[in-house]
Formats: C-alpha cells, sequence, structure tokens
C-alpha cells in the first residue's frame, strides 16, 4: 500500500514538579500518499506535540512510548544520527512563527536555494529554480521576492517563503504547524490560495497542523479532531463538516462567527489532572451517565470515520 | 442624547508620511463602531490617538465633551479612568512578576486610594461573572491561559466601569472556541453597562458579529459604513467559498 505515514498509539508525556503532563494519549492515524491529514484542536490539545514527534524534535525530557512507521521504517527509535538524514530532506516542516525562523540578515532566494544545495542542484540552476518556487507560492514579482531580506515582507509573505523553503528541499512528507495564525484576511486568503494550488500541482503529502477550520475545510482531505491529548474524531472533510458526530467538534462548528458563535461552556480540563471520565464530560450537552466515570474508546462508524464518544458505541 | 465620543479630522502623520487623514466619527452611549483594516493600516495607531496614547497632527477628539488634549494632568488622569483600552496580546499586557490579583486590582487602588483586599471583595461578583474561579487569581499571568488571562483583562477593565472601551485585536491570539466565549462575554458586559465602544479587528466575520458601524481603513482614509453596506463591501473579498474553490479546482485542471 502508499501508506507514507503510520501513528501508532503515540504517547508523549512530560514530567514536571507538578506532575505528568499528558501531552498526547494513544493516538493513532496513517497518512497514505498524496493526502492531505489536518489535525486541529485549540491550544494544548496536544496537536503540534504530535508533529514534533514526527520530526524527532520533542525535548529530551519527554517520555514517548508508541510507533511512527515512514514509509515502513520505525522512526521514532531512531538515533538522532539515523534520523538526520531524514529530517528536511524525506519530511520537512513549515514552523509556526515565521518572522522568528527566517534568518534576519539573509535575503530569501539564498535561504531558499540553501534547501536546493542540499539537493545538490548546481549553483547556475539555483536562482531559476527560486524563481519557480515563489512564482508557484503566489509571489507576483519572484525576482524582487527573491533579492528581500525578511524584514521587507509582510507576515503573510514570510510564511509563505518559510513554506518554499521546505517545499525546495522536495519532501515527501511536509508537515506545517498553524500556517495561518495572526495573519489578516489578505494573507490569510492568499496562504490558502498557495495551499490549495499547491496541491494540484505537487501533490504532496502533508501533515496540517492548525486551528483555522476553513483552511482545514479549503484544503483538507481527512480530519483527526484533538481534544486534550487524544483524538476524538476522525474522518473525511467534508463528513466531518457537513455532519459532526462528537459534540466537541460541534461545538467548534457552532462557534464560528458566521454560525451564530455560539460558546461552549467551561474550559478544556488540565493535563495534569485529567478526569477518569470523558474528558469532555463536565462541558457536554448530551452528559449521558457512562461519561461520567467511563473513558469512552475511539470506535468505527460508518467505515471511514470514528469517534470517541459513549452515544456511538451502540 | 450626547455623544460620548466624538472624532473631528484626525490625521496623524510619522517620519515617513500620512497614517490616515481627516477622521470624522461621533459615537453614543452603548454603541459599537468597528475599524477594519489589513495589518499596517492605522487601525490601532487611530485607537492608540484617541485614548490619547499617541499624540495627534491634527483634529481633535472630545470625550464626553471635553478635549482630552487640552485638560491638565489632574482633570486628564479622572478623565482617562474612564476610557480603556483591552489589547492583542494578554500575555504581555500583565505584569509577569506580579501575582493576577495585583493586576486585576491595581486601577481601583490607583483610581481611589482603596485597600487592595477591600477592592478584591467588591469586584467578586465581577470576577464570577467573567467565569474566572478565584483562587486562580493567586497565581503568575505565565501559569494561565490566553483566554484565562483575556477574562481578568474584563476584570481589571471592568472595575473602573468605564464609558470607553477600545478593544485592539482582542481575540485574535485566541482558539476560535475561546474567542466565541470572550467575545460573548464582551458583549454582555457592554449591554449591562451601556459601554461604548471601539473594536479593532481584521476579522471580517467578528466585525459583523460585534459592531453596528463599521469604519473600513485604507490608504488613510477611513470611510464608515453601516452593517448592510459592509457585509456587502466585504463580500468579494472574503475567503474562498466553496463555490469559488470548485471554480478555482476547474482552472487548476483545465
Amino acid at each position: 500500500m502508499n501508506t507514507v505515514l503510520e501513528v501508532m498509539d503515540l504517547n508523549v508525556t512530560f514530567p514536571t514538579r507538578a506532575g505528568a503532563i499528558r501531552a498526547s494519549q494513544q493516538v493513532s492515524f496513517r497518512m497514505q500518499k498524496g493526502e492531505i491529514s489536518v489535525l486541529i484542536g485549540e491550544t494544548g490539545s496536544g496537536k503540534s506535540v504530535i508533529g514534533l514527534a514526527v520530526l524527532h524534535l520533542l525535548p529530551e525530557a519527554a517520555i514517548i512510548s508508541g510507533k511512527i512507521n515512514y514509509n515502513g521504517r520505525e522512526i521514532l527509535s531512531m538515533s538522532e544520527k539515523e534520523f538526520s538524514r531524514f529530517r528536511g530532506r524525506d519530511i520537512s516542516l513549515v514552523p509556526q512563527n515565521p518572522s522568528g525562523s527566517l534568518d534576519p540578515l539573509m535575503r530569501c532566494g539564498k535561504q531558499i536555494s540553501e534547501s536546493l544545495e542540499i539537493r545538490g542542484i548546481s549553483n547556475l540552476k539555483q536562482s531559476t529554480e527560486v524563481e519557480n518556487i515563489l512564482s508557484n507560492l503566489q509571489f507576483s514579482d519572484p525576482k524582487l521576492t527573491a533579492a528581500s531580506f525578511p524584514h521587507e515582507l509582510s507576515g503573510g509573505m514570510r510564511q509563505r517563503v518559510t513554506t518554499g523553503i521546505a517545499l525546495a528541499s522536495e519532501p515527501k512528507l511536509l508537515v506545517s504547524d498553524e500556517p495561518t495564525k495572526g495573519l489578516d484576511y489578505l494573507s490569510r486568503k492568499t496562504s490558502m490560495k498557495m495551499f490549495l494550488h499547491l496541491k494540484h500541482i505537487r501533490k504532496d503529502t502533508h501533515l496540517l497542523i492548525t486551528h483555522d477550520l476553513d483552511l482545514a475545510r479549503m484544503i483538507g482531505d481527512t480530519i483527526h479532531v484533538l481534544y486534550s491529548g487524544e483524538i476524538i474524531e476522525s474522518g473525511p472533510v467534508d463528513e466531518i463538516f457537513s455532519d459532526p458526530h462528537h459534540p466537541y467538534t460541534e461545538g467548534l462548528i457552532a462557534a464560528l462567527p458566521r454560525n451564530g458563535m455560539k460558546a461552549m461552556p467551561g474550559m478544556c480540563p488540565g493535563l495534569i489532572d485529567l478526569p477518569s471520565g470523558c474528558y469532555f464530560y463536565s462541558r457536554c450537552p448530551y452528559q449521558c451517565e457512562q461519561g461520567k466515570t467511563i473513558h469512552p474508546a475511539i470506535i468505527p462508524v460508518n467505515g471511514r470515520r470514528s469517534v470517541r464518544c459513549h452515544r456511538f458505541s451502540r | 442624547m450626547s455623544s460620548v465620543l466624538q472624532v473631528t479630522n484626525l490625521s496623524k502623520t510619522f517620519g515617513h508620511g500620512d497614517i490616515f487623514r481627516d477622521v470624522s466619527f461621533t459615537l453614543n452611549a452603548g454603541e459599537t463602531i468597528g475599524l477594519f483594516g489589513p495589518s499596517g493600516c492605522g487601525k490601532s495607531t487611530l485607537g492608540r490617538c484617541i485614548l490619547g496614547l499617541e499624540k495627534l497632527t491634527k483634529g481633535s477628539v472630545l470625550f464626553e465633551g471635553k478635549d482630552i488634549f487640552r485638560l491638565d494632568r489632574k482633570e486628564r488622569s479622572c478623565l482617562q479612568a474612564k476610557m480603556q483600552m483591552v489589547f492583542q496580546h494578554p500575555e504581555v499586557s500583565f505584569d509577569p512578576r506580579r501575582r493576577l490579583i495585583y493586576s486585576v486590582t491595581e486601577p481601583l487602588v490607583y483610581h481611589e486610594k482603596r485597600e487592595s483586599e477591600d477592592v478584591l471583595h467588591s469586584l467578586l461578583p465581577l470576577i464570577h461573572a467573567v467565569g474566572l474561579h478565584p483562587g486562580i487569581l493567586d497565581k503568575y499571568p505565565g501559569q494561565l491561559s490566553g483566554g484565562e488571562l483575556q477574562r481578568a483583562m474584563m476584570v481589571r477593565i471592568y472595575s473602573l466601569s468605564p464609558h470607553l472601551l477600545i478593544a485592539d485585536e482582542p481575540t485574535s491570539m485566541l482558539d476560535m472556541s475561546v474567542q466565541a466565549q470572550i467575545l460573548n462575554l464582551m458583549k454582555e458586559l457592554q449591554k449591562k453597562n451601556s459601554t461604548t465602544c471601539i473594536f479593532i479587528s481584521h476579522d471580517p466575520e467578528v466585525m459583523q458579529v460585534m459592531c453596528d458601524r463599521i469604519g473600513v481603513m485604507s490608504e488613510g482614509k477611513c470611510e464608515i459604513m453601516n452593517k448592510n453596506n459592509f457585509s456587502e463591501w466585504i463580500q468579494p473579498l472574503l475567503v474562498m467559498d466553496t463555490m469559488e474553490k470548485d471554480h478555482y479546482e476547474c482552472l487548476l485542471t483545465s
């Protein structure tokens, strides 16, 4: 099969003085070649931790268990030396906070061609290749952008340059962390266009981490909704948006301003002392009897979807 | 009814040119005006000018009939207690070395010369109203989430029962579900206190929910629209809806 990435029972725990923070629990999903999977969740739901685990970038203090297979090879247990052959070549990251990720003293074109050098592209071809990449990223004047320093560009443009750096190494798996965070409506629209364009011309396998529901709906194929470190619902994008099963997913969609901005009561539980029953119980509009004490397992619904909710366990 | 805020021909110039020119509008009690535009169009600067945090180049701001730039220090301080601002980044709006309880009670301790404990006691109903547990106030800002801090900010600001509130992208750094909670809370508090509000944002959807009128800023001008005109104007600029997505995909595949 064409499975590019398979995450199995990933657990990530950070030991702290106040107690163990269970940032990610029993996370499992797989990605086919050319698929865009979206991890959606709020701050502290553990979505970035999964991205960092795939890239081997978690701090040493983290206690990790589970398996991550990339093209049939287990990468989670690899040593740093072994894995460094993959990072930035096979698997690339578009980091959060583009302003802090770009070198302020280097022109943007040069920063992109550094990735090309790794691929062994000669100096002569580099500049045309950089311009090719930049024009694919919706830049109207690629030459000018290549010659600019990061501070001369707007936040949205910098975000697209960091995407360019990640793409220049022709990765087989792209991981992007909150690419539209903090952008205004115009830059956000351009970024969405860029991702849609890239989806059609390059067909990258792409793990998108975001809390931007519009972006997820626009470019995603599959969605995994995270809550308190767990996947609570997975399925194809269109089905999740038209018919959400989990009450939290329902709540997220209803909280959009265009859907009336109905807020869910309460807050996410802290990751140190999680309740023994369903993590969503205290905020759930249905509050079934089992949810108070029994933690629901994730169960398949109608073949392609799965949900972690007692209401579907019959 | 007399107007709370009257802005006349406001202009601001920094070294390199005009930020905005001849902005005029009047706000009545309980009304909300939105300032909308892309990053760098001057909407935050306009908000800061109205509050007196920036000097004006031209024009005047009358707050409850008084020109804040012509008052002496003492009068201005009294008046400014009634105009408050919520900033974009809740995590840097609090003193990181002080417990939250200090920052939340500080305005009343300063303006009304009261004891901190007395102030806290009188603020308890408000603290409950914003959905915070009073125990949380013993923590430092670094230990709390953005949503909790923005709630604490609401307590800090509404403790002075302001007549004018300027909210500078209060939820752009928050998650969608927390944004809904905070904005609903702001609306509720605003209604209860009939606060006049200037709401600065770059999210057109939030604008339409929160504001009665919307000032669209571009190239130094600020054009005031009512809600309907704004929705019509913004429609083509909005994030591609599903129809446009299909159209775009057709273009790419053909």
